[in-house]
């Protein structure tokens, strides 16, 4: 019982139990939602199909089977490997997710990459005068950043390139970085652009905040009165503790990601697992809804449990709960 | 035709295409005309489709991109020319006996399915009985609800029974759901590999990104224009003008006239063709504040259609009467009151006992199509002007069609599908027994008559003279209010050549079209 | 807008009583909180106009004759293809994003601080459960939650409400429970319950007054957010149902039409963008006010 207690054994505990519940609320919320795969797939046509058309279209789709009894047996399939099948496209979940999933993740590393390069600096630049104008400046750009809300800045962005200059290569077929890396990069760049746009403001303010805080902190201040210089005391004692809370948060942010860039994605016809979800949900694919909700939970949940047990180790003070 | 939102983004349609209202009449590939494309090129036709097609078996087909794609995979019994009308397809127009209950097709010599296979009566009695059998999964089974059995006596005839004479049963064999499929492959390897005798032959799928056709060299009606066909999934529209712009895709439809404008440039040319469709204000009588026939032509009298289609459409439709189908058209001006007429609708209020206007709910979807709730706000304010105070609700496409299949609603903005023939047009939504009645609420013992009379009427004069008696009985009674019929924009970058933009944005001619 | 930002923005603000009152006002005397301030003012006032029926036209009253007219004489902000008025639509807009902005953060801050204090308060198996529910929330991708609470619900202003109310109420949780920790050891409230009180009303009197502060600025900041969802939802048309006006419904209305009559993106797009500045400006002014760390000044 002794292992039951300690905080990591509790940690993989809680996470899933979190799993559990999260595929409970995707189960229940798909039934809720009116209509089933069969309004969905026939639409206004379904009014004409058979009684016995309708109990075989039933029995087909797996709704012919009571609630407890649908969940079990889904659960069943994902705890032996086995995620469900798309009716619509007859592949299976693994393989929809097998595609969707590398793209969402390059996706989200690169648009973290974005907000890292443009987030950090300006913190950086903020932080070294408190107060003064250039700070005032990177504060108001990183307000605009927040404020604009990014389906507006994506439509805007994708039709004046592609009105003013002919640029749009999204408009080609996607390719995967292995099938053809330098469309693949081309066709990240505006999502990329739209998504780091919206990253960066609060990896700037985390920048900023530790910076500001960790100056204030007696070590910082006793080095200083030991004569470490100025340069190595920003680098080496400021900027590297200030990280820390960065990285915790951008780890968050990777996490939410990969969860679906779902206006990103669908704006700019990024085949990831965000439109992977949308569309079960449209056409009711429960099977797809759920194992996909089950895989992203998972990721989020295993990323923050990786940020935290870095966390521990980085910082004792952490360990205490 | 079901129809389908094309704006994928709000339409979360990226999911796809829910129908709205039955029948396709979209022909297969296209009749015998001349025309083949420019042979010697090999490069690869875009077409920007908004969402992936939810549908590999023809019979299923539902979706609107389901149709676009399958319709150049399969061929059907019968096709359609420009007009909508049954020409020749697999086989030659049906030979019907004196009493108009047996059809018999002599099918053309030489076909074959795109896996070698000959394609021979024994395929279609195959697809014919598949569609007929109870459990089957067919969105299609309503067609053949008047046949009895279908022979093949030898290979190349095929010949079906009727129970009772069916002047609309051609029209149904033109549909892309009733296209033939090979006997000898199992239907499941048919759902991801499909084979067909259409233009173009599968080759592969990615699912939500493109599923791309190669041409089928043994085609029976000529060699197909381009080498690939590729349908290539952008869900939103501004991408898809885009897309246009840059030239990476080739093809693309739309239903909204600013978008299409937008689409035109010097290196992107736009088609404007008419539908058979219809967008309708169902009004249901069986709900008690319509029952009264003077409540219902109230609500005519107050519509301005000229309105709804500049404002809800901008502009893009026709004003129409109940019947499309192009021989049998409605009269649009043939009602009691064609243009709105205020002091009309108020005599009639008066008459109804509500002097002072009604409440009245009314249903839209969001999602479905384009234009629908733009047309609820429309007629909200137009009617709010003689005091009949509508109650818009708007509803997400599952619910919207959910209630409207239950006829749970007083009154709703709708946009069905037409067709060459009135009767399947119609029958299932105005006579006493068809499968809609409950969600058209209004039936009487004079339409069940017509209904009857022009099914088992084969004269075309005879039959256009029933079913202009039968308009009038829709109109004098308000059963229904009808408003327009939409028009479709097809964008063509000039390098593709003979081109022919078919209405209803049919694709049963794009075989011809090649790439300069 | 992710969820990420949000938890990451969870103001470090002081509990600490004495400095509470200063601190306020001096989050008014920044220019940035002036600006705030002003800002949403304006937006207030506009907002308050269709509340009282003092916009220049019914915002839903149609003249097709006068559609698609350019901002004007008679129209301020032009019309749209009804013929409607736009100035009053995005006044009618502005007062249903505030509305439904304000109902669902008011829900999820009661509801949220609810139980993270309970947690916070009782711990164990109280903590337990409101930690599993708040982990389920947060790991559900946050737009795709709200999207299928809003499919799930008869859509109307109330329940896009509620909707961006579950998607917020973990985020409520956590703010709430961390300074319970604190704070349910700290000197004057063991002294309160040593003397006998129950544990409920030093709740009451000790530990929820105290948190104050850092509600204030979660609270502003998520309206903001919750502004912006109900824009992404209305967009993806999952938000108000039309024909209320919703600046996200009116901004992806007018795209298409954004080549022939530019102004029907621009204002709505404009209004849009002001309430949730002045909401940040607002927010940020506040946490810069009660946070020692960073100094008065911002």
């Amino acid at each position: 019982m002794m292992y039951l207690r300690h905080p990591i054994t509790r940690r993989v505990g809680e996470a899933v139990l979190t799993l559990v519940g999260v595929s409970v609320l995707t189960f229940v919320l798909l039934r809720v939602v009116p209509g089933n795969q069969i309004t969905a797939s026939y639409g206004t046509a379904a009014g004409e199909l058979s009684p016995e058309q309708v109990r075989s279209l039933e029995a087909y789709y797996g709704l012919d089977k009571s609630l407890p009894v649908q969940y079990f047996d889904w659960l069943r399939g994902v705890l032996t490997g086995n995620l469900g099948v798309s009716t619509t496209s007859h592949v299976s979940v693994a393989q929809l997710t097998g595609q969707a999933l590398p793209n969402t993740i390059e996706l989200a590393v690169l648009s973290i990459l974005v907000g890292l390069l443009l987030g950090v600096p300006l913190g950086v630049l903020a932080a070294s005068r408190p107060g003064k104008s250039r700070d005032n400046l990177t504060q108001l750009s990183s307000l605009l950043a927040l404020s604009v809300p990014s389906f507006l800045l994506a439509t805007v962005l994708a039709s004046w390139l592609a009105n003013n200059f002919g640029w749009y290569p999204n408009g080609e077929g996607f390719r995967t970085l292995v099938q053809d890396p330098g469309l693949n990069l081309q066709q990240m760049i505006l999502p990329v652009l739209v998504l780091g746009i919206s990253i960066a403001p609060p990896v700037l303010q985390t920048t900023r905040t530790a910076i500001l805080a960790i100056r204030a902190e007696d070590y910082v201040r006793t080095a200083r009165a030991k004569g470490v210089p100025e340069r190595r005391l920003q680098t080496r004692h400021i900027l590297r503790n200030a990280l820390i809370p960065v990285v915790t948060m951008t780890g968050l942010q990777f996490g939410f990601l990969l969860g679906g860039a779902l206006v990103a994605e669908q704006i700019f016809a990024i085949p990831g697992i965000g439109r992977q979800v949308l569309l079960g949900l449209t056409q009711k694919e429960y099977a797809v809804v759920q194992s996909t909700v089950l895989i992203i939970a998972t990721m989020f949940v295993l990323v923050n449990l990786l940020t935290d047990l870095v966390y521990r180790v980085v910082d004792p003070k952490a360990r205490v709960r | 035709m079901y129809k389908v939102s094309r704006t994928g983004r709000r339409a979360l349609s990226a999911g796809a295409a829910v129908a709205t209202a039955t029948l396709l009449v979209a022909g297969c590939s296209g009749n015998a005309s001349q025309g083949s494309g420019s042979a010697g090129s090999d490069s690869t036709l875009v077409f920007g489709i908004t969402a992936d097609p939810t549908q590999m078996v023809p019979w299923t087909s539902t979706s609107e991109q389901s149709i676009q794609v399958l319709s150049q995979v399969y061929s059907t019994l019968l096709d359609t020319d420009a007009d909508h009308n049954p020409i020749a397809g697999l086989a030659e127009l049906p030979k019907i006996s004196a009493d108009g209950m047996t059809y018999t097709f002599a099918l053309k010599k030489g076909l074959k399915f795109t896996n070698g296979s000959a394609l021979d009566a024994t395929d279609v009695k195959y697809t014919f009985d598949k569609i007929m059998d109870p459990d089957s999964k067919a969105s299609s089974r309503s067609y053949f609800a008047s046949v009895a059995g279908v022979q093949a006596p030898d290979p190349n005839t095929v010949v079906v029974k009727l129970k009772k004479p069916d002047a609309s049963f051609p029209v149904g064999l033109t549909g892309v759901n009733t296209g033939i499929v090979p006997s000898d492959v199992a239907v499941d390897s048919l759902e991801t590999k499909p084979v067909g005798s259409g233009p173009y032959q599968f080759v592969s799928r990615t699912p939500n990104e493109s599923i791309t056709l190669q041409r089928n060299p043994d085609f029976s009606e000529g060699k197909p224009g381009a080498a690939k066909l590729e349908f290539r999934i952008i869900p939103d529209d501004q991408s898809m003008v885009s897309a246009l712009k840059t030239g990476s895709i080739d093809v693309a439809v739309f239903d909204n006239p600013v978008t299409a404008k937008t689409a035109t440039s010097d290196k992107v040319k736009v088609d404007t063709v008419s539908s058979l469709q219809y967008h309708v204000l169902q009004l249901r009588a069986a709900a008690p504040v319509l029952t009264n026939v003077n409540a219902r032509l109230a609500i005519q009298c107050a519509i301005a259609r000229k309105e709804v289609v500049d404002s809800a459409a901008l502009g893009a439709g026709d004003i129409t009467g109940p019947i499309t189908s192009p021989e049998f058209k409605s009269d649009p001006d043939a009602q009691p009151c064609a243009t709105q007429d205020l002091a009309k609708a108020k005599d009639y209020l008066a008459k109804a006992g509500k002097p002072g206007g009604f409440a009245l709910n009314l249903i839209t979807s969001q999602g479905l199509y384009s234009t629908a709730v733009n047309e609820a706000q429309n007629v909200q304010a137009q009617l709010g002007k003689v005091g009949i105070k509508v109650n818009v609700q708007t509803l997400d496409s599952n619910t919207y069609v959910q209630k409207w299949l239950a006829g749970d609603f007083e009154a709703a903005i709708a946009q069905n599908g037409g067709s060459a023939d009135p009767n399947t047009m119609y029958a299932r939504y105005f006579t006493s027994t068809g499968s809609y009645n409950k969600v058209a609420g209004y039936s009487s013992p004079e339409l069940d008559k017509l209904f009857a009379e022009g099914i088992a009427t084969t004269d075309t004069a005879k039959r256009q003279a029933i079913y202009k008696q039968l308009s009038d009985q829709l109109v004098n009674n308000a059963a229904w209010v009808w408003l327009f019929t939409p028009k479709e924009f097809i964008a063509v970058n000039t390098k593709v050549k003979n081109f022919e933009a078919r209405s209803d944005a049919s694709l049963s001619t794009l075989w011809k079209a090649s790439l300069s | 807008m992710s969820a990420a930002t949000e938890l990451n923005n969870v103001p470090d603000v002081p509990i600490d009583a004495t400095r509470r009152k200063r601190a306020w006002l001096a989050a008014f005397r920044t220019p940035a909180g002036i600006i705030g301030v002003i800002l949403m003012l304006l937006v207030l006032v506009v907002a308050l106009l269709s509340l009282f029926g003092l916009t220049p036209y019914d915002p839903a009253h149609q003249n097709v004759a006068d559609s698609l007219k350019a901002p004007g004489s008679g129209h301020l902000f032009g019309t749209d293809q009804f013929g409607r008025d736009i100035f009053s639509r995005v006044s009618s807009g502005l007062a249903n994003s505030l509305r439904i902005a304000i109902v669902s953060v008011a829900a999820a801050a009661i509801a949220g601080t609810v139980l993270g204090v309970l947690g916070g308060y009782y711990q164990g198996v109280v903590d337990r459960i409101v930690g599993v529910v708040t982990n389920v929330l947060f790991a559900f991708p946050s737009l795709l939650l709200a999207l299928a609470l809003a499919a799930t619900l008869k859509r109307n202003w109330l329940t896009v409400s509620i909707s961006i109310a579950i998607v917020y109420l973990p985020i409520f949780a956590r703010v709430a429970r961390g300074p319970v920790l604190t704070l349910r050891t700290a000197d004057y409230v063991l002294a309160s319950t040593a003397i006998g009180r129950s544990r409920f009303s030093t709740l009451f009197e000790h530990v929820l007054p105290n948190m104050r502060g850092i509600l204030v600025v979660q609270i502003t900041l998520s309206l903001s957010w919750a502004i912006l969802t109900e824009a992404s939802l209305s967009f993806l048309g999952f938000g108000t149902p039309p024909p209320a006006a919703s600046l996200g419904g009116m901004v992806y209305d007018a795209q298409t039409l954004s080549s022939v009559a530019p102004w029907m993106l621009l204002f709505p797009g404009i209004a849009l963008i002001v309430a949730v500045i002045g909401l940040n400006l607002l927010g940020d002014s506040l946490r810069a006010a009660l946070d020692p760390r960073t100094g008065s000044r911002r």
